[in-house]
């Protein structure tokens, strides 16, 4: 009586423990997720700001490169372009 | 069935009953931290790991009506010293010296800052990347008490170097506005700081961010200046000014329908970057700060207000003195003497006498009124800083011969851009309308600007003929284009320089074209030109160049003769 007694308590007593470790084990692997997805989120972030940067320098260097001045200089220069006089245009109509 | 004995039995019952504290004082400990000790943990944790940064927000980008870059924020990476031993601080310091450019102010500066025994020590703002590489190269190296560290900031960027510096002014080294568009809409454009919360662990990597106030980005602006055009007018501007060795100039060209400013030079120019560096005087931008009597370009208004109060037609004649007038106890003279001219004539030949008479017969009041409807003593409101009233003495301050002499555009004083809306109040048949920069601002069309209509169709119709003989036949030949109907006005005036006229002058010429239906309005002013100085000589060749290549540009071809027309 007393022997299958104890055999019952140690069931429940077995279950009893797998649910806290189930328990445990949730709750920590979950915080332990939450951390890792932090990481992953801000390297993402470094990583969109670094972009975004990357972006702006680039829009600013193309900006620069386009630079008036400095196109002029090369057509005339390098390229010896010159500016069309008036009466070298020719008005082209189309007949309806 | 293995059989347990009774020893057996009690060693597992004392291992359950180890094992059942065990458990229990982990889920008690648990529950102490989890709920009933939070508070006190969480603050704990909080004061740890949590740090509260502060974040700057960046400056919106300014772009032309097309779209091109004209200023914008990059990352820039400043560098400072943080103090703990003064030796090795003037060692460090000594090593980066001669990786980044400093002045030898700035270095000595610093040194004295060293020495001081500060703590926190700016070495430089807003490094080149080439700098920053290097630095970062010396403080891995570097093994001592006094750091070398970095802040992340902004950098303001201005591609198109000196290319409308003026419109665009220019900011600080925290990028505030300064100057130009850049102060003007400061509050806009500069956006709103931010603060973030972040968790970092024991290695110091973040792991948590939460924003406790959300930087807010400045907004995106749009111009009406175009920057090509911008770009030969500034070209032609600058070749003008130095043929001439003039002191400043000033060229505004507008849209003639909705008053938008297409590009706005004013001489000399500067590098917005080099703010700092610049002195006000080159700061200033001419075309809304420049104070200076209108001289003949005046006429114009003198010539509307007559038109618009039916006091005289344009063939009238008038009596011109052969060149000299005399008026109370001054005298008005005449460039070249003439006996009479008509209404048309005294504005084509630009007649100082011609208009004192035109002005008599209109009377100061009326003339007075045109004068404030134009909005002359008054800002035109365009959005740009440091605009200057202009001067209009009250009708009560006119003396008896004070109308004779605003006739020709003295006692009174305008600035370019008053002027620029004046000459386009013909252009737009009567029509007032505010001179304006701003175009969108983040993607946002800012509505048209409100007309006033203050003189007659029909008188806009007469004054742009007449104008246009000014351009044919009158002082304004140098602008003839053949092919273009171009009307203007030319101007020359003495400047006053310790309350008395001197021999230095102010030439300017007024225009738009085509004159059958305008496009383009302009006003061009040259400030102490040498050698020459009339307006026919010196702001009507410059306004020619530029309307040539704006003819190009534009799109506005010339009514030239058949040949160079070809039907497909």
């Amino acid at each position: 009586m007393k022997k299958s007694k104890d055999k019952s308590l140690v069931r429940v007593f077995m279950i009893v423990m797998f649910f806290v470790f189930i328990l445990l084990f949730t709750y920590s692997s979950l915080n332990l997720k939450n951390i890792d997805y932090g990481y992953r989120m801000h390297e993402l972030v470094l990583r969109e700001k670094a972009l975004k940067e990357k972006v702006d320098k680039l829009r600013a260097q193309k900006a620069s490169l386009l630079n008036l001045k400095r196109v002029e200089r090369i057509v005339k220069k390098k390229l010896n372009y010159q500016y069309p006089r008036s009466d070298q245009f020719v008005k082209v109509f189309e007949n309806k | 069935m293995m059989k347990i004995n009774k020893k057996e039995r009690n060693r597992a019952f004392i291992l359950f009953i180890v094992f059942s504290i065990w458990v229990l004082f982990i889920v008690y400990k648990l529950v102490k931290i989890q709920v009933f000790d939070y508070t006190k943990y969480i603050s704990k944790v909080k004061s740890q790991c949590n740090r509260i940064f502060s974040l700057h927000p960046k400056r919106g980008t300014i772009y032309d009506c097309n779209g091109d870059v004209l200023a914008i924020s990059i990352r820039a990476e400043s560098a400072f010293l943080s103090n703990k031993d003064n030796k090795e601080s003037m060692e460090i310091f000594s090593l980066l010296s001669k990786q980044v450019r400093l002045t030898y102010r700035e270095k000595k500066n610093i040194k004295e800052r060293i020495n001081k025994g500060r703590k926190f020590i700016w070495i430089k703002r807003k490094l080149e990347d080439r700098e920053y590489e290097k630095l970062k190269k010396i403080k891995h190296n570097l093994n001592s008490t006094s750091t070398l560290g970095f802040v992340d900031e902004y950098k303001r960027v201005y591609p198109q170097k000196t290319l409308a510096a003026h419109v665009l002014g220019g900011v600080g080294i925290d990028e505030q506005g300064l100057c130009g568009i850049e102060y003007e809409i400061d509050s806009l454009i500069r956006g709103k700081g931010g603060k973030v919360k972040v968790l970092i662990d024991a290695r110091g990597k973040i792991f948590e961010i939460e924003y406790l106030k959300q930087p807010v980005a400045g907004k995106d602006i749009f111009l009406t200046i175009d920057s090509s055009i911008q770009f030969f007018v500034e070209e032609e501007l600058r070749r003008t000014a130095e043929k001439f060795r003039a002191k400043k100039g000033s060229v505004i060209v507008m849209d003639s329908k909705h008053g938008s400013i297409l590009a706005m030079a004013s001489y000399p120019f500067y590098d917005p970057v080099r703010i700092k560096h610049t002195s006000q005087r080159v700061l200033k931008n001419v075309a809304v700060s420049f104070l200076y009597d209108p001289g003949s370009t005046f006429k114009i208004i003198l010539a509307s207000s007559a038109l618009e109060n039916e006091v005289c037609h344009p063939k009238q004649i008038f009596n011109c003195y052969n060149g000299v007038f005399h008026i109370k106890n001054r005298t008005i003279h005449d460039i070249h003497p003439y006996e009479g001219l008509t209404f048309e004539e005294i504005i084509i030949n630009s007649s100082n006498i011609g208009a004192a008479r035109i002005g008599l017969r209109l009377g100061k009041e009326n003339y007075y009124r045109t004068l404030k409807r134009f909005g002359f003593g008054n800002k035109t409101g365009i959005n740009l800083p440091a605009e200057e009233y202009g001067i209009l003495n009250s009708l009560k301050k006119w003396s008896n011969v004070s109308v004779a002499f605003l006739s020709f555009g003295y006692e009174v004083a305008v600035t370019p851009i008053q002027m620029a809306r004046a000459f386009n109040v013909i252009a737009s048949e009567g029509y007032l309308i505010k001179p304006n920069v701003l175009k969108r601002v983040d993607g946002i069309v800012l509505p048209q600007v409100k007309k006033t209509k203050i003189l007659s169709s029909s008188t806009g119709h007469i004054m742009t003929s007449i104008m246009t003989e000014v351009v044919n036949i009158g002082t304004g030949k140098q602008t003839k284009i053949e092919g273009i109907d171009i009307a203007g006005k030319t101007g020359t005036t003495k400047k006053i320089k310790n309350g008395s006229y001197e021999d230095s002058y102010v030439s300017s010429f007024g225009g738009f074209f085509p004159a059958k239906n305008p496009r383009i309005t302009m006003f061009v002013v040259i400030d102490e030109p040498k050698g020459k100085f009339y307006g026919g000589e010196v702001a009507a060749p410059l306004f020619k160049t530029i309307t040539n290549r704006l003819l190009i540009y534009l799109n506005i071809f010339p009514e030239l003769d058949k040949g160079n027309e070809v039907r497909i």
